[in-house]
């Protein structure tokens, strides 16, 4: 048996070479590429969240008739101690520092506001804001400098009204309160708007809209401008009462009965606008031939002839209860109470609703939101990533093209820009805060552009079971061949008895002998 | 109030925005709303309110019992201008008559001119004489789409383009975001606009330049689903006015039916525009439909076709006639119809919005009567021209004795025809024929455009003179100037286009061979043994008249594979190299060995000796 060492190497390399070179080129060349995500990153900033964030607001406080040389220390300790009373969800804190008008002067000249407490000598103890700047007054008595309350009054005063909104969301709730979910949209940088005017027939009707929105709406679009951008569209739309008419008949009708006829299908206006969210504001006037008494269910007082519903994360439905003659032009005093209306409510669809007692000034809110959009948009997109981890570990055979990767790394990038100005306690201005909101929206953006890649979304990836069955016509025979045959060839030597027969033992031979007794070699059976 | 903790807050904000605005006291304001109610709130205008829309229908008997309705509707958009920033505080766009889904995506593709058309049957030109509206707002069998693009480069104007075609194809329900690379073409002598060199045309951007580009889907089917789009880019959805008689499911069964969206941009001042001026879009809409009204009052009468009684049957009587034979008469001569009966609904009011009423006019000759029909009353007009005024029930109602007697058809200045040539699943041919019946040249541009799989050998245009004076012409003096582009696999189809003339009195033929290409696998559609259709050759008469005609589809065969072919390759190959394998693996790992080594060998191994040896161990074993 010389050639059975030949033939037992031979097998082992064909073993070797299926093993070493087969099948690692196979699963190279049919694997796809998986861009390495920074995994644990990721998961250490989805488990602590916000561990690095520490949200610092500067301000300034000033005194017109006493000097207080060190009352932002002592209001600075009040402050700490308030702030450290409850546990934060993010880390945040008040700088109270001294006013230095030169400084302040300086940097509004740049457009760079501050928040700035004034302590004015009164005859009461209180406080009231600035409805145009981020300046907080608080008025003080001799009696409370003698008790030295002032310090402690300042810290409440800065604390529960000031930044209400932070105290809210940062300290005592959840940063992503979901109070006005149900109502609000989602926040987006930009927003469309588009204001319609429906009627139930078809008379022709005109209204004095673009004197309404440039005396009224454009100061509105200027104010929200740093949170939300606004486009805006208005039309005219006949023949459409959003099928109110269909309740006329009803004897009894129960808000949900509007709620459930009313058809907004043919007003959803995303399709044609490139904005990511669009909010709605229909006026419904009814028609006059199938409502000639108007709309029964509205009730109407005196100087009040339509009744608004918000509409969640739609917008604001205004009806009318009575037909417009033929012919109307609808002026621009109707008009501006029904964007009074509309005001208000696009508060609460933005998101922008607290429970402030509505004493503080809508730039304050404004300025606070900035900070609580910027901080979920932060948490918004490590959830995205976390997100995308989890489902690329779920399906392993996804390909994680390179941009992935790339707009990853942007996100993380921009999340520790993010991070360096808010924490930041020189950077406390305006345009800061408006640089941070801008950079978050970039980071949900590239977050969501890395979620939702067209090539990996694509679902164009072969399952491993759909790869086995491919291949599977090929590697079966082969492997099966191939195995069996080396089983076979090694088994061979375990079982070949040597040729001399000298080396047969005594049992062996008895065996043998008594198998061709039974006649078992099928050789003989055939022979026979 | 439930907003009430905020409404202190907003309460301020608007005293602000007033403050920041005008110097009126909110406050002040609101009662003077509230004193002034009814006089302030809404006034009416005496000289009523108009919009720019318009809308007529025109109601044309044809020879043979065929009636051509055409719709057609006029709006004009509210302006804008270009130079404004869209993103400014003061930038509100409106929309009154001007359709909302179209605008902001004209806006957003920079389209100057766009031109879209749902065509679908035969207009029989023999018979029915030229196209409506001089054939310029028909399209090809299927959609057509073209338009002007403002564009700094030709990839730039492109994908535009794309965006324009994919936005449509949501609006218009219609498969027309498949228009890619492959079936966009640029046209060089044809469809180019009125205005000569794109003049008249603003550009917004003075750096940028006006792209044509073209494209069609040939015998895409036609159906409600885009008949409904339409209708709600009307002001008046289909609720009022003429385009209350529009209704799919007549409207398509019908012999020849064409839907045309025809789009501008206009500016007031051309020389200000690019800086703050003033334009606005005019969009003109236009539905065509050829009924055969005897059929459509008997399947009005009988719903699902049965036969008719022996007293209903018109026998022609120059021919023998009895019980039980009878030879049915040619057509009648005879009829009476009201539009209600072709399109199952009358007409619902006027339209109000207009600076004119809805028009509705009937071009009959002298042996027909027309008449309004308003609620129970009819009415006749010298004209036969009726305008709808009131919100009434409108229905037209027709008769005639003698239905082969209309208004005279105008004479078509050329007939064409195109068709495929030759066999087999590697090559053929396309032979054009022209007929000018009339006494005089008429000078043509030709477009078509085939797909890249149908490789053309421009070497083989051949023409041939079939009829009227054969001798003395040659290509040459057909063909003035010619433009191809040839294809690219994958990427560009080829574009042909000539200007030719066509003597007088004569039918010559134009033909060329190709080679039809393979396709990869991925490329053959789901019914690919259907076949590929080819889109429409269009050719446009520029003297002596304008006028525009476009030849039937046609569908190209192609060679078509077995599709289950890569599963049989897989599973013949891989058997294959499993063979090679196991015999090349025996060769090298198995022995020879005599017989009888063998039988020994074999002996060990049996199941039959494992077995006994088994039993003769437990025996042993137990000691028996």
């Amino acid at each position: 048996m010389s050639t059975l060492n030949i033939r037992k190497w031979a097998g082992v390399i064909f073993v070797l070479v299926y093993v070493i070179v087969g099948i690692p080129l196979w699963y190279k060349l049919t694997n796809i590429y998986r861009a390495p995500l920074p995994r644990e990153y990721i998961k250490t900033l989805h488990d602590k969240k916000f561990h690095d964030v520490h949200v610092t607001i500067p301000v300034y406080i000033r005194s017109d008739v006493y000097k207080f040389p060190d009352i932002h220390e002592a209001a600075q300790v009040q402050v700490n101690h308030l702030l450290n009373s409850k546990e934060q969800n993010v880390q945040w804190s008040l700088e109270i520092l001294c006013y230095n008008e030169t400084f302040i002067e300086l940097e509004k000249e740049q457009g760079r506001e501050y928040h700035i407490v004034t302590l004015q000598l009164d005859e009461f103890v209180g406080y009231n804001a600035a409805y145009d700047s981020k300046n907080t007054v608080v008025y003080f008595d001799d009696p409370t400098v003698a008790r030295n309350d002032l310090p402690f009054f300042v810290a409440q005063t800065l604390v529960e009204h000031t930044f209400n909104v932070e105290w809210t969301y940062l300290s005592s709730g959840d940063l992503m309160d979901s109070r006005n979910d149900s109502v609000a949209i989602n926040y987006t940088p930009n927003v469309h708007l588009s204001i319609n005017l429906l009627k139930g027939d078809g008379s022709p009707v005109d209204w004095e809209i673009q004197e309404t929105l440039t005396t009224y709406f454009t100061p509105f679009r200027k104010f929200l401008s740093p949170l939300v951008n606004f486009t805006v569209d208005t039309s005219v739309v006949y023949f459409n009462d959003l099928n109110l008419h269909s309740l006329n008949e009803s004897k009894e009708i129960e808000w949900t009965d509007v709620s459930h006829a009313i058809d907004l299908s043919e007003l959803s206006s995303m399709n044609y606008f490139s904005e990511d969210s669009a909010l709605n504001l229909a006026i419904v006037f009814p028609s006059k031939e199938t409502n000639p008494n108007g709309f029964s269910f509205i009730k109407t007082t005196e100087d009040k002839t339509w009744d608004s519903f918000i509409v969640p994360q739609w917008g604001v439905l205004v009806v009318n209860k009575m037909p417009l003659e033929a012919n109307s032009v609808i002026s621009k005093n109707y008009l501006d109470a029904v964007f009074y209306k509309f005001a208000n409510d696009l508060f609460e669809l933005l998101g922008l609703t607290t429970d402030m007692n509505g004493l503080f000034s809508p730039v304050i809110t404004v300025d606070s939101f900035k900070r609580i959009r910027t901080l979920q948009n932060m948490n918004k997109s490590i959830e995205t990533l976390w997100s995308l981890i989890k489902l690329t570990e779920q399906f392993q055979q996804m390909a994680i093209p390179k941009e992935v990767l790339e707009k990853v790394k942007k996100v993380l990038d921009i999340r520790l820009q993010i991070v360096e100005i808010l924490n930041n306690p020189s950077r406390g201005d305006d345009l800061s805060w408006d640089k941070a909101l801008t950079l978050s929206n970039k980071m949900v953006q590239n977050s969501e552009e890395a979620f939702f890649d067209g090539q990996m979304l694509k679902q164009n990836f072969f399952p491993q079971e759909h790869k086995l069955a491919v291949y599977m016509p090929l590697m079966g025979p082969i492997t099966i061949v191939l195995f069996s045959g080396v089983v076979a060839l090694f088994k061979e030597t375990e079982e070949t008895p040597k040729t001399e027969k000298d080396n047969v033992t005594s049992d062996e031979k008895k065996e043998i002998e008594e198998t061709e007794k039974v006649g078992a070699i099928e050789g003989v059976d055939e022979v026979n | 109030m439930r907003h009430s903790p905020i409404t202190i807050a907003l309460l301020l904000l608007c005293k602000l925005a007033f403050v920041v605005t005008s110097t009126e006291d909110p406050e002040e304001s609101k009662i003077k709303t509230s004193d002034n109610h009814d006089n302030e709130l809404f006034r009416v205008m005496e000289g009523g309110i108009e919009y720019p829309y318009e809308e007529v229908l025109n109601v044309r008997p044809l020879p043979h019992n065929h009636l051509l309705s055409s719709f057609q509707f006029q709006m004009n958009s509210e302006p804008f201008y270009p130079g404004q920033s869209l993103h400014g505080f003061e930038t509100y766009d409106h929309y009154t008559v001007f359709p909302k889904s179209l605008e902001p995506l004209l806006r957003r593709t920079d389209v100057r001119k766009l031109h879209l058309r749902f065509t679908r049957g035969y207009w029989d030109s023999e018979e029915w004489g030229r196209l409506p509206h001089q054939g310029f707002k028909s399209g090809g069998s299927g959609v057509e789409l073209w338009a002007v693009v403002e564009g700094s480069s030709k990839q730039e104007a492109y994908n535009k383009w794309k965006s324009l075609a994919n936005g449509l194809s949501g609006s218009f329900c219609a498969s027309i975001n498949f228009i890619d690379n492959a079936k966009t073409n640029y046209p060089v002598f044809s469809f180019q606009p009125v205005e000569t060199n794109f003049d008249g045309i603003p550009l917004f951007n003075e750096t940028n330049e006006l792209y044509l580009m073209h494209a069609s889907l040939a015998n895409e089917p036609i159906c409600t689903e885009n008949l409904t789009p339409l209708l709600t880019l009307l002001p008046s959805k289909g609720k009022s006015g003429i385009s209350s008689l529009l209704d799919g499911h007549k409207l398509f069964d019908s012999i020849w039916h064409n839907m045309a969206i025809d789009i501008q941009t206009s500016c007031i001042d051309n020389d200000r525009y690019a800086n703050n001026g003033e334009c606005y879009f005019e969009m003109e809409s236009n539905v065509d439909v050829v009924a055969h009204v005897p059929s459509i009052l008997s399947r009005n009468k009988h719903p699902i076709p049965k036969p008719l009684g022996g007293e209903d049957l018109h026998c022609d009587l120059s021919k023998p006639y009895d019980a039980y034979q009878c030879f049915p008469s040619p057509e009648t001569t005879e009829i009476q119809f009201s539009l209600s009966d072709i399109f199952g609904k009358n007409i619902s009011g006027a339209n109000d919005l207009s600076f004119t009423h809805s028009k509705i006019c009937a071009s009959v000759s002298d042996n027909w009567l027309a008449t309004i029909k308003v609620d129970d009353g009819l009415f006749g007009t010298d004209d036969n021209c009726f305008e709808l005024t009131e919100n009434r029930n409108y229905d037209i109602y027709m008769e005639s004795g003698s239905t082969d007697k209309v208004i005279p058809v105008d004479d078509v200045p050329i007939y064409a025809s195109r068709s495929l040539t030759g066999y087999g699943q590697d090559h053929g041919g396309l032979r054009t024929v022209f007929t000018n019946p009339t006494h005089k040249p008429v000078r043509l541009s030709y477009y078509e455009s085939l797909p890249w799989f149908m490789r053309v050998y421009l070497s083989t245009l051949d023409m041939e003179v079939t009829h009227g004076n054969k001798e003395g012409f040659t290509l040459n003096d057909i063909v003035e100037s010619q433009y191809y582009i040839p294809s690219i696999d994958r990427k560009r189809s080829s574009q042909l286009e000539f200007i030719m003339t066509i003597p007088a009195n004569s039918t010559i033929a134009l033909s060329y061979e190709f080679d039809k290409a393979l396709l990869h696998f991925t490329e053959y559609p789901p019914d690919a043994n259907h076949g590929f259709e080819i889109e429409s050759l269009i050719i446009t008469i520029l003297e002596p008249i304008p006028y525009q005609l476009r030849t039937a589809t046609l569908l190209v065969y192609l060679s078509t594979p077995d599709f289950s072919m890569p599963y049989n390759v897989i599973i013949i190959s891989s058997t294959i190299m499993g063979l090679i394998f196991g015999t090349l693996y025996n060769l090298i790992t198995k022995k020879m060995v005599p017989m009888e080594e063998a039988e020994k060998i074999l002996a060990t191994r049996s199941i039959k000796y494992k077995l006994t040896m088994l039993k003769q161990r437990v025996v042993s074993k137990f000691g028996f």
